[in-house]
């Protein structure tokens, strides 16, 4: 589903280069739950990123479903992150004046899919992640762990075959926190969608298939769950 | 994503910040206002002008008097006071009387001339239908070859004929047909200071217009006749300038050319329209610079909102580049945001522009209604006001390109980070 080869990102500036990934090789396969893991700098961020197709890599190339993204126009990879790509953020992002559907269905109307498609897709979206009754509600009275729901009800909306998910819980506390991790896990186990978590809470690593652990750009370990150390 | 969805979210967007939209849109306001009005007084006067001078038609007639010397800068001495040569009121010695000899050899060559009519120089005392009641009379002369359109009736087309301004033919009879065929009494005073009555047929109603309103015309062999009769000492016989008909228009320019080398100005009626359409354009464009400059200043207010948004969105920026929204929908949703800014106040600034120029127009009618019959300050035609929703909303659009085109090169990741 998703492969790095040789995967380097140098950010430079002022003179100075910095890299923040060097020559990372790592593959993700379908219905994967990977956690990615470090301290900050280590690179973790970047790689999720360049994954991600957010950001263009120094050297080296992404490869997703057998495609090397470096040869896809600009247009082509806004199409590949609307279409296989959802994606939950610490911060939520979400517009706090408009309305949960509004905020839901904004990857749909990127699309350019029809206002009937726009109501049921909400719909399936939101019961999935429990907030039907808060489809009208304006996004800014949402209490913290809602929002994550609704960024996730986002995420969601589009069937992608990849959730990226940077710090799901960093903003929320542990009891809420962990109902938007099984809500995750759910969607992996049920749908068969392929997650990858970028996190430095350890127990929410735990928890995934699949822990990869970066330092200094590089990946130091990569184990199944329930390995040794 | 559709442009109608585009609209929508770009409406939305100015929504969010009503106050900053409503007082860029403000600005823009006055700007299309000032436009609109400034528009509306050009076209206002140009279509009173030309409701004037269309009663007179005459494509190959030339007017011709002596050229002026051209003043040459301003004089710093005195200038020497002449004499005039005799005691006649009529005629102003210092306008370059010319003599009909003077007129045949200055005609003499010229191919295509059909007429040539002098210009006569004629006052009346009075006019009257019934020989009763008298009314003041302001004379004109009809030169051959130009025609003078009539409300009723016909225009002058053989000697001794009269056509009547409205206003006088409607105190004689308010059904101004009724006066078509008549004879009116005309009284002139002559040189030896007595009056004179001659008799003349009513032709026509001249059509309303500046030059008509209130004069009478009359042909051109009565003209001369009152002219001389009226003439004193040696002054019979001499002109301020003449008119020519020619057998086709093709011939005016030489002819022009011709007289211009023998020291005449030839004009047609379409140059002096021409003359005072040139002068309205350019009062036209002057009223317009300052409504530019009045678009030009709300225009930075536009891009100030503009690059304020884009800093305010950043993050939202972001996050719907990250979903997959091309760089060209970002810019046009900034654009089209621009572009609304634009519209609203242009629609705004147009409609009271409007409101304000028609009641404007209603205040002067009542007020100054007799003087100005038919006369509208402000003339709003749909051209002139969809150039100017046009021009707006165009420069709204270019405001919006620079912060539009900065929303749309921002980079996903760094916006998403931004605080």
């Amino acid at each position: 589903m998703l492969e790095t080869r040789q995967l380097s990102k140098t950010y430079s500036g002022d003179g100075t280069d910095f890299q923040a990934l060097r020559d990372v090789d790592l593959r993700i396969d379908k219905g994967d739950c990977v956690a990615i893991v470090g301290k900050s700098g280590s690179g973790k961020s970047t790689l999720m990123h360049l994954l991600a197709c957010l950001d263009a890599p120094s050297n080296g190339s992404v490869i997703v479903d057998g495609q090397d993204v470096s040869s896809l126009s600009e247009k082509a990879k806004n199409t590949l992150r609307n279409q296989k790509f959802g994606f939950v953020f610490q911060q939520f992002f979400l517009n706090g004046r408009d309305t949960v559907f509004e905020n839901v269905v904004l990857p749909m109307r990127i699309r350019g899919e029809s206002a009937s498609t726009l109501t049921k897709d909400a719909a399936t979206a939101l019961a999935a992640v429990g907030l039907t009754d808060k489809t009208n509600k304006r996004a800014k009275d949402l209490s913290g762990g809602e929002k994550q729901r609704v960024c996730i009800a986002r995420a969601l909306i589009g069937r992608p075959q990849v959730i990226f998910a940077d710090e799901p819980t960093g903003n929320l506390d542990s009891q809420t926190g962990a109902a938007v991790e099984n809500l995750l896990f759910d969607l992996n186990r049920e749908q068969g969608i392929t997650l990858v978590i970028v996190t430095h809470d350890s127990e929410l690593a735990e928890r995934c298939d699949r822990l990869i652990e970066m330092k200094d750009g590089q990946i130091v370990s990569d184990k199944k769950r329930g390995e040794a150390k | 994503m559709k442009f109608w969805d585009l609209i929508k979210i770009a409406n939305r967007n100015l929504f969010r910040n009503k106050l900053r939209t409503f007082l860029t849109v403000a600005a823009i306001f006055v700007g299309s206002f000032t436009l609109t009005m400034t528009n509306g007084l050009g076209d206002g006067m140009r279509s009173y002008v030309e409701s004037q001078v269309k009663n007179f038609e005459s494509d190959r007639v030339l007017m011709v008097r002596k050229k002026v010397e051209e003043p040459s800068g301003p004089k710093n001495g005195a200038e020497e006071y002449k004499d005039a040569p005799d005691g006649d009121s009529g005629l102003d010695p210092n306008s370059f009387l010319i003599t009909e000899q003077q007129i045949t050899s200055l005609t003499n060559g010229i191919v295509g001339i059909m007429t040539v009519t002098p210009r006569y120089n004629i006052g009346g005392e009075y006019i009257t239908l019934d020989g009763t009641k008298k009314y003041k009379v302001e004379l004109g002369m009809l030169s051959e070859g130009i025609t003078q359109k009539t409300e009723a009736g016909k225009p002058i087309s053989g000697e001794r004929q009269i056509v009547f301004p409205v206003g006088l033919a409607r105190t004689f009879d308010p059904n101004i047909d009724n006066l078509i065929g008549r004879t009116a009494t005309l009284g002139y005073r002559n040189g030896k200071d007595e009056i004179v009555a001659i008799a003349l047929t009513v032709v026509g109603v001249a059509t309303k217009g500046f030059m008509t309103n209130t004069s009478s015309f009359v042909d051109a062999s009565t003209a001369k006749l009152i002219h001389n009769d009226q003439r004193r000492g040696d002054t019979p016989g001499k002109y301020i300038g003449f008119s020519m008909q020619m057998d086709s228009p093709e011939r005016i320019d030489a002819a022009k050319k011709v007289l211009d080398e023998r020291g005449f100005t030839a004009v047609t009626m379409a140059d002096n329209q021409k003359r005072t359409y040139d002068a309205l354009g350019i009062f036209k464009i002057a009223m317009s610079l300052v409504a530019a400059i009045a678009l030009l200043a709300a225009s930075f207010g536009i891009i100030n909102t503009l690059v304020i948004a884009v800093l305010e969105r950043t993050k939202e920026i972001g996050l719907q580049k990250a979903l997959g929204m091309s760089r060209g929908k970002i810019f046009a949703i900034f654009s089209l945001e621009s572009v609304l800014i634009g519209f609203w106040g242009a629609l705004l600034g147009t409609v009271f522009g409007i409101a304000v120029g028609l009641i404007t127009n209603k205040v002067l009618i009542a007020a100054y209604a007799e003087s100005f019959e038919g006369f509208n300050l402000f003339a709003f035609t749909l051209p002139s006001i969809a150039s100017v929703m046009l021009i707006v909303s165009a420069v709204a659009f270019f405001a919006g390109v620079m912060p539009a085109f900065r929303a749309s090169r921002l980079n996903p990741i760094d916006s998403l980070r931004y605080e």
